[in-house]
């Protein structure tokens, strides 16, 4: 009879245990989302009139935050995924690791390719020297991008890294990357289709808080023509909202 | 980037671009995007590049703003072509998305006046190494979805419920991205933030085009090696070259005046009617959004425009490959009696293109109409081809027809191509040849097309009624009974008689203007029926047990039975169903003519309605067994030699048609 106790308080604990490192992946992929957006904007940047040494360590230190989470949460899922141990509520249970594992595998294939395009467009626009800023394009962003930064600051990664990972450089995080996209591929046969979208079509839209300026359709429609002689010269169809 | 790579590279780029071409947009995929960076890249030059000035908004000021006619002004400076060359370049540059259009963003096109512009951020420029992804698609939709509250365009909508459909499984990850890439976004300042907005708007204009937006990126399916790349020398790329340069040595080869000689004829015939290079009557649709030039010259037009009617006289190959031209041809033969030919070689174009499931059957099927002893349709090659064409029919393959389908071809092209042009059918067809008038559209029109562009019918409904057409004109086609003219005195010109089962009433067709149905010749069944042969006697006697037989087995040709010329021919029939009559010469090509004509005439491919027919084919089982030399004789002495024969063997049961790859005792199921 004591046997059946122990395994019934086993099992309860496992659940738990089970439970708390779902949600600590969830976080993870959050952290992750956000990290790899903010890094989007940096990228969108190179090679503009935006472009400048602080955005590229910028990138670097976005890059080395995304690593981290990236590997921790490969191990993570990793061992949700592929222990053998039966789930104790069957089935169901192992809904959940898997949509986090399909999530997760979407995330870093967006974030290499960026990182690919991160690659290429430092190779062509490089900032070693003074006069490389001459060939960058002039876009009409200005900005230094400080706002991202702090924004990345604030990110925090839900398990401590005891084991310090030096970040690697662009070359080799995307080649790191790659592995670990292959290497979890070939580990867990994960069904992708299997997997469903929690919430419905289009429900995004209701999200949001509202900015009270959001409408920039209007903004970027709406313009005072610098040159008032040439008024009548914008053909009709432009300037509507 | 030193100045003598950039004016090298400049003659290289005024070269790409010559005096007439017109706004094309899809050229030069792989190799225009380096160099266009190459001029953008100059293009920002705050001393020599274009002038830029602010764009102000209401609530702020974005610098770097250009406006298109200093964009064309500077491009035909520096690149030392005319404006409207300029403009064109320019046009190629917003259409692949390294400038975009800050008014009127669907559209485009540089317009050569105070239109402002911007360039775009490298990261959103068109290059052959990033691929277009629909996940990025999807995030942008879902944040433009979060930003306009629902409020999508149509095709935006239905692109978003597509993607939603097949990404279901990543969609959360997409919406959790987009929500984030969203926040992110606001973290810039405001002006930065519409710049950016702007950006991305823009990207998506030129990969995923709004409907009505002429789109640079249709470049088609991706290849599989990237023709830029430097190739690896391993021992296959060397196997390779040596294999080229082998097949180059054993080439023939023409001397040079000639293959020029060749080439100027070529062109000097074909200029006229190159869209690229001569004006395209009315308009060129794409140019002009107007599709009367289509509608004109599709494949089943009434009147041919002249231009194409003159496309015919080029070659017979034109002739042949035009549609209108071939159903042309075809009614020049029909009056000549010598259709038979063009149905072969459609016959065999068809076995060299169609399934391979139903290509044994096609074969049989050409064979049994065009090649066998007695077939309804018979050709006239010679002796030496007919040879080789039953040794391949016994193994048949799709290439099996092709010295037949040659020598049919050659036949018509020397011989019936030439009176075809000099013929009043053609001449006809050039009087009433249209030239339609010219299109002089001017700008508001244009943009009018262009908004009223409507997808053509769907190639699937094409096809099906291309099929209808056929099957109708297999069902109302002539049958050549060459062979029933062995009644008569043997004439030298076989093909010239050629009967017209069904009475005129029963074609339906409307596209194909097929002739009265006058009778050149009188049927040669109802000659046939008067000078009763020996057989013919003997047969009349046993009409009667195999009346119903015939009646069962030819299947509803129930207009057929109303002619004269299907009365005769029933009764043609029923002698030769009845088994004890003597299977006559006479018997397997009216059978076979029966057969054939109820079946469907080689050309259809696949139709279903084939099975039933074929069975019916089959209960006409007759033995042929006539010595290969025989040739068409009287019917009166064959018939004595086929009776004695045929008595002294066993008669009961139906034997079949033997085809050459065909075994003697292959059942074909209806025993």
């Amino acid at each position: 009879m004591s046997d059946d106790i122990m395994s019934r308080w086993r099992r309860s604990v496992e659940e738990v245990t089970a439970r708390r490192q779902l949600a600590e992946c969830e976080r993870a992929q959050n952290a992750l989302s956000r990290v790899t957006s903010c890094f989007q904007q940096l990228v969108m940047s190179l090679g503009s009139s935006a472009d400048s040494s602080f955005l590229r360590e910028e990138m670097v230190e976005t890059r080395a935050l995304a690593h981290r989470i990236c590997t921790g949460l490969s191990r993570r899922l990793l061992s949700l995924l592929s222990d053998s141990n039966p789930a104790p509520s069957g089935v169901a249970d192992k809904q959940e690791p898997e949509r986090l594992w399909v999530l997760f595998l979407s995330a870093v294939e967006n974030f290499l390719s960026d990182l690919r395009k991160a690659n290429d467009l430092i190779g062509q626009f490089p900032l070693t020297q003074r006069s490389n800023r001459h060939s960058l394009v002039n876009t009409g962003c200005m900005d230094g991008m400080v706002g991202m930064a702090a924004r990345v600051a604030l990110v925090q990664v839900p398990w401590l890294t005891l084991e310090e990972v030096p970040s690697p450089d662009l070359a080799n995080h995307i080649a790191v990357l790659e592995a670990m996209l292959s290497e979890m591929q070939l580990r867990v046969p994960v069904a992708f289709w299997s997997v469903e979208a929690t919430q419905p079509a289009w429900a995004e839209a209701l999200g949001e808080p509202d900015d009270p300026d959001t409408n920039l359709e209007n903004l970027m429609q709406a313009e005072v023509t610098f040159n008032s002689t040439n008024v009548s010269a914008c053909c009709g169809l432009s300037c509507v909202g | 980037m030193q100045a003598a790579s950039l004016n090298l590279l400049s003659k290289h780029l005024v070269g790409m671009v010559t005096p007439t071409s017109r706004p094309l947009l899809l050229l030069h995929i792989f190799i225009f995007p380096f160099q266009a960076e190459m001029i953008l890249l100059e293009m920002q030059d705050p001393n020599t590049g274009v002038r830029s000035q602010p764009q102000r908004l209401v609530i702020t000021t974005i610098p770097h703003a250009i406006t298109g006619e200093d964009i064309v002004t500077w491009l035909a400076d520096r690149l030392q072509i005319d404006v409207q060359e300029a403009r064109s370049f320019g046009s190629m540059l917003v259409a692949l998305g390294y400038i975009y259009p800050l008014q009127d963003h669907k559209r485009l096109v540089i317009k050569p006046d105070t239109s402002l512009y911007r360039f775009q951020t490298p990261y959103f420029w068109p290059t052959q190494q990033w691929p277009v992804e629909d996940t990025d698609y999807a995030i942008y939709l879902a944040k433009r979805n979060i930003r306009k509250k629902g409020l999508l365009e149509l095709y935006e909508q239905e692109q978003y419920n597509r993607l939603h459909k097949w990404m279901n499984h990543k969609w959360d990850f997409i919406v959790m991205q987009a929500k984030e890439q969203y926040r992110a976004a606001k973290e810039r300042k405001k002006p930065d933030r519409v710049v950016f907005d702007c950006q991305e708007r823009a990207y998506w204009v030129v990969h995923r085009p709004p409907p009505g937006t002429v789109s640079a990126m249709d470049y088609g399916l991706d290849r599989r090696t990237d023709p830029n790349a430097d190739e690896t020398q391993t021992s296959d790329y060397y196997e390779r070259i040596m294999i080229f340069t082998q097949q180059a040595i054993m080439r023939p080869r023409v001397k040079s005046s000639v293959s020029i000689g060749a080439l100027v004829k070529h062109c000097a015939t074909y200029i006229g009617h190159d869209p690229f290079l001569s004006a395209c009557l009315p308009s060129n649709p794409w140019l002009t959004d107007d599709t009367t030039y289509w509608n004109l010259n599709m494949s089943n037009v009434e009147t041919p425009t002249k231009m194409r009617v003159e496309r015919w006289t080029f070659s017979f190959k034109e002739l042949l490959s035009d549609p209108r031209g071939r159903d042309d041809f075809r009614l020049f033969l029909k009056k000549e009696f010598s259709g038979e030919n063009l149905a072969f070689w459609e016959g065999c174009e068809d076995l060299k293109w169609g399934t391979a499931a139903t290509m044994k059957e096609k074969a049989e099927q050409i064979y049994k109409t065009f090649l066998a002893r007695g077939a309804p349709r018979w050709i006239n090659i010679d002796g030496k081809t007919m040879e080789v064409t039953m040794k391949g029919l016994k193994h048949p393959h799709r290439y099996v027809l092709d010295a037949a389908q040659t020598h049919i071809y050659m036949l018509m092209k020397k011989d019936s191509y030439g009176r075809y042009l000099k013929s009043p059918v053609f001449k006809d067809t050039v009087k009433k040849a249209i030239r339609p008038e010219e299109h002089k559209f001017n700008d508001a029109q244009l943009e009018q097309n262009a908004r009223n562009r409507r997808p053509s019918l769907s190639p699937i409904i094409l096809r099906q009624q291309e099929q209808e057409l056929r099957a109708k004109m297999a069902a109302n086609a002539p049958v050549d009974i060459t062979q029933l003219c062995r009644f008569t005195t043997p004439v030298p010109h076989f093909s010239v008689y050629s009967g017209i089962i069904d009475p005129p009433s029963s074609n339906t067709s409307p596209s194909l203007p097929f002739l009265p149905h006058t009778p050149i010749c009188p049927s040669p069944i109802s000659v046939a029926l008067d000078s009763t042969s020996a057989s013919e006697r003997r047969l009349e006697a046993s009409e009667g047990e195999g009346e119903q037989n015939t009646e069962a087995r030819v299947p509803d040709r129930g207009n057929v039975s109303k002619s004269r010329v299907a009365l005769s021919l029933r009764r043609l029939l029923k002698r030769g169903c009845s088994p004890s009559a003597m299977f006559a010469s006479l018997s397997p090509k009216c059978h076979t003519a029966a057969a054939t004509s109820s079946r469907i005439q080689p050309i259809t491919p696949d139709e279903p309605s084939q099975a039933p027919p074929r069975r019916t084919g089959n209960f006409f089982q007759i033995k042929v067994d006539i010595p290969p030399e025989c040739r068409i004789y009287p019917i009166e002495s064959e018939d004595e030699e086929e009776e004695n024969r045929l008595a002294s063997e066993e008669v009961v049961g139906t034997e079949e048609i033997i085809c050459p790859w065909e075994s003697l005792t292959q059942q074909n199921g209806t025993g």
